[in-house]
């Protein structure tokens, strides 16, 4: 018992005597709102947003993507060629490249990077989205600033996905030395900033990296950053960050609810950067091979009893556009034609299919089927779009005799719930560049359970996806995302619900925060900021 | 006073004896085994049998309790199941700004209450009396998160005076006084009314002692009767009340801290709690009680000391 | 509840607490609002569940009395369930957590063998801040209503049983307990006819200052997502989704806020008021 006390007692000295160490005068530091934290700030180990973010600081890919989305720029790779046949890519480094603890970096540690992505070092490591690597047969360092990737079969779209922080530079030395806590209390990239401390849900500290200089030309200033320090801060409540961007007690965020656009436009010191080309969308998943969701006419039922127009207009106050189909209109092989397979709002004609289908209303108004309620368990992120989303759809399910049990999760432990197989459906929302992007990242019967959380396996749709993702010719892959549109839009599987913007706000001494939106990514890479 | 103060230890100890069992319980109820919970989520079998062996859980749940024990009394609360953070590491950073919280709004409310009290009962049954009841019984009602949301809505946002996200820094920097003046009135603001009240009863009752009355005869001024004599009495049980008041305080505390993102234990305690972090969760449920029975204990000593007849009884 | 049946023996209290103003007020305002929670279901104008897309985050007005929130549902409709389930909260708690309070304060007063045990046991459960049931309550459950209410009652439990035994002495140390007990009379009938009619009164005080109390923790753990969730229609969870509209639209947390410090202060003015009709010892 003593000895607790002792602890005790040295816990609260240590408290006294770190304390003042936490607090760091606010010099030339920007503070960057969020409403949620990452589950770990590992690129090969985590898809979330709110990693991506921050990785794009702590890190660099060999290539990197232009604010208009599409074309390629250099990055750690200066050049590159690529073989006629689409399958060798050969990557020349840049020379001038160190880690945040100053080792210099090359080719070597570029292929361990990738390698571990997609899982070929030991402890092996399981990304989600190994997939966007393409199918590799080798990546070797031939010298020491040369890299050749190597593939079995063409990758239409590697490139953009190396831009993506998944291929993310890592030190092999702290990987090893950190194992499982490797992005949770520390990091070694060659990034912009460096990693100085993380307590989760809270706050996020980085470090300018002093003798960086080689930042993506897509940015005005290639380094060192302007700005000394960047914090990331988690800040849950959305009023809460829209009045600290209005006071100036913070400096940027992405994260204001479209409620408080139009507020925040007529705030003289409040810039707001927009753009355009952004794709991200917020949907509603079925887990097609549990009961009841494996009902089509249920998930029929969903499209045609919740009036998606009026939901977005509510939940995104008008600044977002109401989804019919899977993939936007926007997107590189959208099917206009396809998106006509959705059925459209008819709450009237969802009763009457029920009906058809078997599906009698019970006493407690919520229909039954061979002794089975046509009751739906959903599983999300606790965000405000999310309660808000939950709220209304359960409401309008209800109307056609469907109940809708919503469980929310902190950020922190929803990826693992979101993982397993006890819920019927999901929100989740996810950024893509092309039809044949977001329809690999979902639907191939390999990515399940994850991110494949709807458990589709079909072998139709796997050819479907193998072909347009190999496709050199860009009418064939155009054919067979036009057909996965056709297929998936038909089965409902989803309930695809919103487009949405990307707008950055920042308080008018900032400079230099541009939305760039790769992965959702407001600010990217943080070389540009400076506090006027 | 020692045997008083050895009596009221050994009141203490079972108390937290009873604390550290409900950590222990905490940790075996929770739907997956400590060991999974240990290990993370990427453990693979073998560490996870590691972990039971280690940890003793193969072993009768009484002997389990004295391993935990054991380790508790080493400083191992166990390890956060989402940083891999220590837990007595994550406590011992957010200790500090709750109890930084807690000193700036006990630093202006309790004068003021006391203020308030004493004011009242001089004019026992005027209308400034009245008015004082009135604010402290609205004090009382109010709910903390009411007050902090006024606050932030009219001063954080309409007239955009106090920042009131997070602290800023230590309270020795112009910005860290700016950032803790909205919680600690909004902590405060719920203290003000049960500290007037308590000051009011006490100083009526001394003002009708035989030694206030002796001291008036005596013709002393009535601002040093007031001071010397009627106040100074009435203080010893405004302690002792102030002192069961803290738990109040304590839970204004968590509620404030949520409020305006102050990274202090209440925070992390609820954070812990939606995200299913056990051992943070354990971990901060074990130092506020621990620190709230300690608080107790002083003030109950603090009692013994300022009135003697305590310690005869 | 109304205070009539708390002084059965005492015409006069009722009298003195109509006296009062404030009290009397108060008095309306308890009684209304107990009303207004059990007739909600017939008196509320809308589904306090239903959204209405082409209403959202309306002031006040006219249409909807306190206006609507960020999914369109009527904030009125929200409050009178809200009620429903807050005082579901406060009451249940007091209940379950006054019951075994008060089973344990007479044990203490009537068997003195007993009663050091069973004070040091309350001094522990004392010696808890109610907030720290509730965290480790939700802590263990999962966050919930259900953990409010058992951690409410847990924290209740103490309180009670001190003012019964307290009372339960006081009326034991009487005449005619002796003259019962030398008639022969059970110690259970004993303290059921003649004891515990006479600590009602400071039963009674006490429960009222302490429904008080318990919704305002009961709201507050429901604010920080510990306990009731969402969608349930419940003050605390309503000022804490509104919160996030808080500078477009104050109303959505503000009214429920002021909801339930309305209740909280009747509650509490009524308490006092009580205390001073019915225990004119008390009164200063």
């Amino acid at each position: 018992m003593k000895r607790f006390w002792k602890t005790l007692a040295a816990v609260g000295l240590g408290a006294i005597i770190a304390w003042p160490a936490l607090a760091q005068p606010a010099r030339n530091t920007i503070t960057i709102m969020r409403e949620i934290d990452a589950d770990r700030y590992d690129p090969h180990r985590s898809t979330a947003l709110a990693a991506g973010e921050v990785l794009t600081m702590l890190s660099d890919t060999l290539v990197s993507l232009d604010f208009d989305m599409r074309t390629i720029r250099p990055g750690l790779a200066e050049r590159w060629e690529v073989t006629p046949d689409g399958l060798t890519y050969t990557f020349h480094l840049r020379q001038d490249v160190t880690f945040c603890d100053g080792r210099p970096f090359t080719a070597e540690d570029m292929a361990y990077s990738l390698n571990r992505w997609i899982g070929r070092t030991t402890p092996r490591v399981t990304s989600p989205v190994a997939w966007r690597a393409g199918d590799v047969k080798e990546i070797r360092a031939t010298g020491p600033y040369t890299l050749v990737y190597e593939l079995n079969r063409p990758h239409s779209e590697l490139l953009p996905n190396l831009a993506l922080f998944f291929g993310s530079a890592v030190d092999r030395a702290t990987v090893e030395r950190l194992g499982d806590n490797f992005g949770v209390q520390g990091f070694n990239g060659t990034g912009p900033f460096c990693w100085v401390s993380w307590t989760p849900r809270n706050e996020l500290v980085l470090q300018r990296h002093p003798t960086y200089r080689w930042g993506p030309p897509v940015l005005e200033n290639r380094g060192p950053a302007h700005v000394e320090r960047i914090v990331w801060r988690v800040i849950p409540e959305a009023a809460a960050r829209v009045a600290a961007i209005q006071a100036g007690q913070a400096d940027i965020t992405q994260y204001i609810p479209e409620a408080f656009w139009d507020a925040l436009r007529r705030v003289p010191t409040i810039q707001i950067s927009n753009q355009p080309e952004y794709l991200w969308d917020h949907y509603l998943g079925f887990k097609v091979d549990r009961p009841v969701a494996n009902d089509i006419a249920i998930r029929r039922a969903f499209h045609m009893a919740v009036d998606r127009p009026a939901l977005v207009r509510a939940v995104w106050s008008g600044h977002a556009t109401p989804a019919r189909g899977i993939i936007n209109p926007r997107a590189l092989d959208h099917s206009p034609e396809a998106d006509q397979l959705v059925p459209p709002y008819d709450p009237a004609a969802a009763r009457r299919m029920l009906d058809e289908a078997g599906w009698r209303v019970g006493p407690d108004g919520i229909r039954v089927k061979d002794g089975q309620r046509a009751s739906l368990l959903l599983y999300a992120i606790n965000t405000l779009t999310n309660q808000r989303m939950g709220e209304i759809i359960q409401q309008a399910v209800r109307q056609v005799g469907i109940e809708l049990r919503v469980q929310l999760f902190d950020a922190t432990v929803a990826w693992g719930r979101l993982a397993t197989q006890e819920f019927d459906a999901l929100f989740l929302s996810y950024p893509y560049i092309s039809a044949s992007d977001a329809l690999n990242l979902y639907w191939h019967s390999r990515s399940r359970p994850t991110p494949n959380r709807m458990n589709w396996a079909d072998p139709q749709t796997d050819a479907w996806l193998e072909e347009a993702r190999s496709a050199v010719d860009p009418a064939v892959r155009a054919r067979a995302t036009a057909n996965l549109q056709r297929q998936l839009n038909e089965a409902s599987a989803w309930m695809n619900i919103a487009h949405t913007q990307l707008n950055v706000f920042s308080h008018q001494r900032v400079q230099g925060a541009r939305a760039h939106g790769l992965y959702g990514i407001g600010i990217y890479k943080g070389l540009d900021l400076r506090l006027r | 006073m020692l045997r008083y103060a050895a009596q009221r230890i050994a009141l203490a100890l079972p108390v937290l004896f009873g604390v550290l069992l409900i950590g222990f319980l905490l940790m075996q109820v929770v739907p997956t085994d400590p060991a999974t919970v240990r290990a993370g989520p990427q453990a693979t079998q073998e560490v996870i049998a590691a972990i039971r062996a280690e940890l003793g859980l193969d072993r009768p749940l009484w002997e389990q309790f004295v391993l935990y024990l054991g380790r508790l009394a080493q400083g191992d609360l166990g390890v956060s199941i989402i940083n891999n953070v220590p837990v007595a590491q994550e406590l011992a950073n957010t200790i500090g700004p709750t109890l930084e919280l807690m000193v700036a709004a006990l630093f202006w409310s309790i004068p003021l209450g006391i203020l308030l009290g004493t004011v009242a009962a001089y004019w026992r049954g005027s209308l400034l009396d009245r008015a004082i009841m009135a604010v402290s019984v609205a004090g009382v009602s109010i709910p903390v998160f009411f007050l902090g949301l006024v606050l932030i809505w009219v001063v954080g946002f309409h007239w955009q005076l106090l920042p009131f996200t997070g602290r800023a820094g230590p309270l020795w920097t112009l910005e860290g006084i700016r950032a803790i003046i909205l919680p600690a009135l909004t902590l405060g603001g719920v203290f003000v009314g049960p500290v007037a009240r308590m000051t009011r009863t006490a100083v009526l009752d001394t003002l009708s002692a035989d030694h206030v009355r002796t001291a008036r005869a005596k013709g002393l001024a009535e601002q040093l009767v007031v001071l010397r004599h009627a106040l100074r009495n009435a203080l010893i049980p405004v302690v002792t009340l102030i002192g069961l008041q803290i738990g109040f305080l304590l839970g204004g505390a968590v509620v404030t801290e949520t409020i305006f993102s102050w990274p202090g234990v209440g925070r992390l305690a609820v954070g812990a709690i939606t995200s299913a972090d056990f051992p943070v969760a354990q971990g901060t449920i074990i130092v506020l009680s621990a620190g709230f029975i300690l608080i107790n204990l002083a003030v109950d000593l603090l009692y013994a000391v300022l009135d003697p007849r305590v310690r005869l009884s | 509840m109304s205070a009539t049946a708390a002084a059965p023996g005492r015409p006069s209290a009722l009298a003195m607490l109509l006296r009062d103003a404030a009290a009397t007020v108060a008095l309306v305002f308890v009684v209304l609002v107990v009303l207004a929670a059990l007739l909600a279901p017939w008196i509320a104008p809308r589904d306090p569940y239903a959204t209405d897309l082409l209403a959202i985050m309306q002031p006040p007005s006219a249409q909807y009395w306190f206006g609507t929130d960020g999914q369109g549902r009527d904030i009125f409709s929200r409050c009178l369930y809200g009620l429903r389930v807050t005082l579901f909260m406060g009451l249940a708690s007091l209940l379950a957590g006054g019951a075994l309070g008060a089973l344990v304060g007479f044990t203490a007063a009537f068997y003195r063998r007993l009663d050091g045990v069973l004070m040091r046991l309350m001094d522990m459960l004392l010696s808890f801040p109610a907030i720290l049931f509730g965290l480790a309550l939700a802590a263990i459950f999962g966050p919930g209503l259900t953990s409010v209410i058992i951690a409410l009652s847990i924290a209740t439990v103490p309180l009670m049983a001190r003012i019964v035994r307290g009372a339960a002495l006081v009326v034991m140390g009487l005449d005619y307990i002796e003259a019962a007990r030398a008639i022969g009379m059970g110690d259970g009938r004993l303290i059921l006819r003649h004891v515990a009619p006479n600590c009602l009164s400071p039963i009674f005080v006490f429960a009222t200052l302490r429904l008080g109390q318990v919704i305002l923790l009961g709201s507050a753990l429901s604010f920080l997502g510990l306990g009731a969730q969402p969608p349930t229609a419940e003050l605390g969870a309503m000022a804490a989704q509104g919160r996030n509209f808080l500078f477009i639209a104050p109303h959505i947390s503000v009214i429920p806020s002021l909801v339930i410090f309305a209740v909280v202060l009747a509650c509490n003015v009524l308490g006092d008021a009580l205390r001073d009709a019915l225990d004119p010892r008390l009164r200063i």
